[in-house]
């Protein structure tokens, strides 16, 4: 009950909190790489994408995520219009 | 040909000794001869756990180095037929072992013993690797929190490595704090860490009493804590099927608590 009305007010209880936290610190943990990789890693990619379509380069995302013990790496990126 | 199982959890002070201790005192109460290792060289616990410091006369490293033959360092627990303790030196540094003197003196304890529990220090560095090489499995300990889940997830990768198959211990659960939203459940570790569940040991008063006493909570008696410890037990030996569903458990819990269960 007591619960139920933090949560209304409150937002997330801590035990999802604290899921959501160690998804993401583990889907870094597990790759090995550092803020500062990734980020090199990041530009590296965006360059070979913008050699071949037009993006922003700016704007390329990358998402580590794990399921089960399988971490998973997501470039993604808009193509902008041709005529843009 | 026994079993070698070390006891590890990366992170300091989630329960690896108690486990250790535990676990080993309910194979011996099943009936299986047991030897415990601690392999925490220069912050030996075990013994103290065990409540059996003041019968040390050699140690692991002298056993080791042929000081003593490897059956003169065992101390045996007088509660118990069938249960033996190797405890680790306090004055040597874990690089006083290598890997290989571990695995050949695990083998050799194999040998004559059903079950050899390997005590494994905190941290992945040296003592990690001298604990776990002469191991055939791996019990990884984790409390239900962000910090130690993160440590856990290093060691179950550096055992995968090592190709040493791991299952999981989740100590000091609190099914009060899990069902108020407040604690990662059984089934929230189990689906971050990806790992095969032994047990989940309930946050129990009793456990630091007897610790207190230098008695394994399994030998007093009938608190939660000694009861997952004898189920778990149980299931290592092959006893029991491994519990898969996590609803069981906090079932089993709630009832003994009083409450009405709910699924974690």
């Amino acid at each position: 009950m007591w619960q139920g009305i933090k949560n209304w007010f409150g937002g997330k209880p801590s035990r999802e909190v604290a899921k959501g936290r160690l998804h993401l610190v583990l889907a870094h943990d597990r790759t090995g790489l550092d803020g500062g990789r990734l980020q090199e890693m990041r530009n590296e990619i965006a360059a070979v994408l913008a050699k071949y379509v037009p993006i922003d380069a700016e704007a390329v995302e990358i998402q580590i995520e794990t399921r089960a013990r399988a971490t998973q790496l997501t470039v993604s990126s808009a193509i902008q219009p041709r005529n843009a | 040909m026994g079993r070698a199982i070390v006891i590890t959890s990366g992170k300091g002070g989630v329960g690896k000794t108690t486990t250790t201790a535990n676990l080993g005192t309910a194979l011996a109460q099943l009936g299986y001869t047991v030897v415990l290792i601690d392999a925490d060289i220069g912050l030996r616990n075990l013994d103290v756990v065990m409540g059996l410091e003041n019968r040390i006369v050699y140690h692991v490293v002298d056993a080791i180095r042929g000081k003593c033959t490897v059956q003169k360092a065992l101390i045996k627990d007088r509660r118990l037929e069938n249960l033996w303790l190797l405890p680790a030196s306090q004055t040597d540094d874990k690089d006083s072992v290598t890997p290989e003197d571990m695995r050949s003196l695990v083998f050799e304890l194999k040998m004559s013993y059903d079950f050899v529990l390997i005590d494994c220090p905190a941290g992945i560095e040296q003592g990690f690797k001298n604990a776990i090489a002469g191991a055939d499995e791996a019990i990884v300990v984790a409390t239900p929190e962000v910090s130690s889940i993160r440590d856990a997830d290093r060691v179950v990768g550096l055992l995968a490595a090592a190709d040493v198959s791991a299952r999981l211990v989740v100590n000091r659960i609190s099914p009060h704090l899990v069902k108020r939203g407040d604690m990662l459940s059984q089934s929230d570790v189990i689906e971050i860490l990806a790992l095969d569940m032994l047990g989940a040991i309930p946050l129990d008063d009793q456990v630091i009493a007897t610790t207190n006493k230098g008695v394994p909570a399994v030998l007093e008696g009938k608190s939660l804590a000694a009861k997952e410890f004898v189920r778990i037990a149980r299931v290592l030996a092959g006893q029991e099927l491994e519990e898969k569903a996590s609803v069981g458990f906090f079932t089993r819990i709630g009832r003994a608590l009083g409450l009405t269960a709910s699924p974690a």
